[in-house]
């Protein structure tokens, strides 16, 4: 394929893509979602860790948009900070999932000797259940952000190894992989400045549709209790937290759980997209 | 064929090693020095290393680590640092609740799944099909804890099941109005995966040669679609519920949380959550090895459902 057609497939797909809908609402709410986390501290006039036990339970409206907590917090700016923390770790722990799995889904590719034991490993990770890794890890660990972390990155690692196989494997029988070992370049320039340089778009948007798992899976393993302990403002830990008054106060844990439920719902929705925009190949 | 399978064995005993391994690891990082805490406070340093000595915990850590597995095999995972209970008897009798609530889950969950996307494929771009499309979108994006604390919210409300722990066994009553919230919570995992499989392979097998055949014979409409084209579009969504098999154990896990279901998954929530080591390497390895051999045995069963497969070796 040459550059030109190569530009104008991914034209298409962009124009495809805006054409979709729910493709668009699914990544306005994205964006929005991130400012309203990003921008948290100046939005709001209230702490998110100052208690107030005059105001606890509050129903919404009334001074507080959605009401207060059980410690009488505000809920909506427990919700922008909380969703803070699970997207980080969504993002950090994906980040180091990526690093994980893109480096085995190379090296696989290029040393063809690993290949078969490497894809036995990944196979096995692949249908692991991911709460598990985050059992086992918050086990070894101590329940917090560093098995949380460890536990994101393990769940989408596989799926990403996968992905840069295949990726890799198309782009070592391109002919200037050939060249590139014919004029003796080390294996390390090789993988880099040859392998990855080429395979890495598909691993990137891969990479992209895997956040909302590792989102659904940080908030999930937060509300078993297994992730940041309280007072941390966390989605999976507020809703927990709610769960103790659930009948008296329904709006704090149904507020975070909605919006683990938006996040994690636009990043599926946006892998639709992508997948009926036809570009196949990655996803 | 059995070349394949002997494959498969050897690859789940590496991985059984490397859960055992994990295991034995998190008995390892216990912040308590074992010996220390049975020496007691005015233990000294003679009988402390006369206590190591006896426990084996001078020796060598592969040396230990052959000995946990001894152990382990032989039935033996220790005992809890909270009530002393034995590890392995707590999990036996927590094996029970998990597998009827993931019996009961499969249950109803596969069969409606199935229907749906028998429905969507038949009509497709119709209302059931719109339906199963939004439903398998959301089902996979949907908190699990979330609908269980909506039915929680609704069962309170409406005094219809009770919301906490398990009833008698499930022939009873009791023991059925139990089970129904969690099972509902927990088969709802599956459904949009399956349903969506249904539908996309259904719809190709519809207009392959051999249902056109059938139709031209003559056969019924219902013959047609369940005796010809569902079956050729069974294996793929066979295999589908096998590799669900571990996020419906995933969903086990918070699901039991939420219900005070006693099984597994609660056991291992719990105990990491007290800080009760060897309970928790006990639930952990107890999953992930049920995990493992699950997983063979559904692979088992393709290969037995489907003459081409072991016919490619």
């Amino acid at each position: 394929m040459t550059d030109a057609t190569v530009f104008a497939a991914r034209g298409r797909t962009w124009r495809r893509l805006r054409r979709n809908p729910m493709m668009t609402l699914a990544l306005g709410v994205l964006v929005l979602i991130t400012l309203a986390a990003i921008l948290a501290p100046a939005l709001t006039p209230f702490d998110p860790y100052e208690t107030n036990i005059r105001a606890r339970l509050k129903p919404p409206g009334d001074g507080h948009i959605l009401g207060t907590d059980s410690q009488g917090r505000d809920l909506l700016t427990r919700l922008l900070y909380g969703a803070r923390t699970t997207l980080l770790i969504g993002l950090v722990g994906t980040g180091f999932g990526a690093l994980l799995g893109g480096t085995i889904g190379l090296c696989a590719a290029f040393y063809r000797r690993l290949d078969s034991v490497l894809m036995r490993i990944i196979d096995v990770f692949l249908s692991f259940p991911s709460i598990l890794f985050g059992l086992s890890l918050a086990a070894m660990l101590g329940p917090g952000l560093d098995s949380l972390i460890f536990a994101v990155g393990l769940s989408v690692m596989p799926g990403i190894a996968r992905i840069s196989r295949g990726a890799a494997l198309s782009i070592m029988a391109q002919d200037y992989m050939d060249s590139g070992r014919a004029i003796g370049l080390p294996d390390r320039r090789l993988l880099s400045g040859y392998l990855l340089a080429n395979a890495y778009p598909p691993i990137l948007t891969y990479t992209t549709l895997a956040f909302g798992d590792a989102v659904l899976l940080a908030a999930t393993l937060g509300f078993l209790g297994l992730g940041l302990q309280p007072p941390t403002a966390e989605l999976g830990s507020i809703a927990a937290e709610g769960r103790s008054f659930l009948f008296l106060a329904p709006h704090v844990s149904t507020a975070a759980s909605v919006m683990i439920f938006v996040i994690v719902l636009s990043f599926n929705l946006l892998g639709d997209a992508l997948r009926d925009a036809g570009d196949r190949r990655s996803v | 064929m059995f070349s394949r399978l002997i494959h498969r064995g050897v690859t789940s005993l590496i991985v059984l090693t490397g859960v055992l391994l994990i295991g034995f690891l998190m008995l390892q990082v216990i912040p308590a020095d074992p010996a220390v805490a049975i020496a007691g406070p005015q233990g000294t340093q003679e009988e402390i290393d006369a206590i190591r000595r006896h426990l084996g915990l001078d020796q060598p850590v592969l040396l230990q680590f052959v000995w946990y597995i001894e152990r382990v095999l032989s039935g033996d995972m220790g005992r809890s640092v909270i009530n002393n209970a034995s590890v392995s008897g707590e999990l036996l009798r927590a094996a029970g609740p998990t597998i009827e609530l993931l019996a009961v889950a499969m249950l109803w969950a596969v069969p409606t799944a199935l229907g749906l996307g028998i429905l969507a494929a038949l009509r497709r771009g119709g209302i059931v099909d719109r339906l199963v499309m939004a439903v398998s979108v959301m089902g996979v994006s949907i908190p699990v804890f979330w609908v269980g604390l909506l039915m929680i919210q609704f069962a309170a409300r409406t005094r219809a099941f009770p919301v906490q722990g398990r009833g008698g066994p499930l022939w009873t009553i009791d023991g059925l109005s139990h089970i129904i919230l969690p099972a509902i919570a927990l088969g709802l995992i599956l459904v949009g995966p399956i349903a969506r499989m249904t539908r996309t392979t259904l719809s190709e097998s519809l207009y392959a040669d051999h249902v056109r055949t059938a139709r031209a014979k003559g056969a019924s409409e219902a013959r047609v679609i369940i005796h010809h084209a569902l079956r050729t579009a069974l294996l793929p969504i066979i295999t589908l519920i096998g590799l669900q098999i571990g996020t419906l154990l995933g969903g086990a896990v918070v699901t039991e949380t939420i219900f005070s279901w006693p099984g597994v998954g609660r056991l291992a929530v719990g105990s990491i959550i007290a800080g009760d080591y060897p309970m928790a390497q006990g639930a952990i390895v107890f999953l992930a090895s049920a995990f493992i051999l699950v997983n063979i045995t559904v692979d088992i069963f393709n290969e037995l459902a489907d003459p081409r497969i072991g016919a490619k070796t």
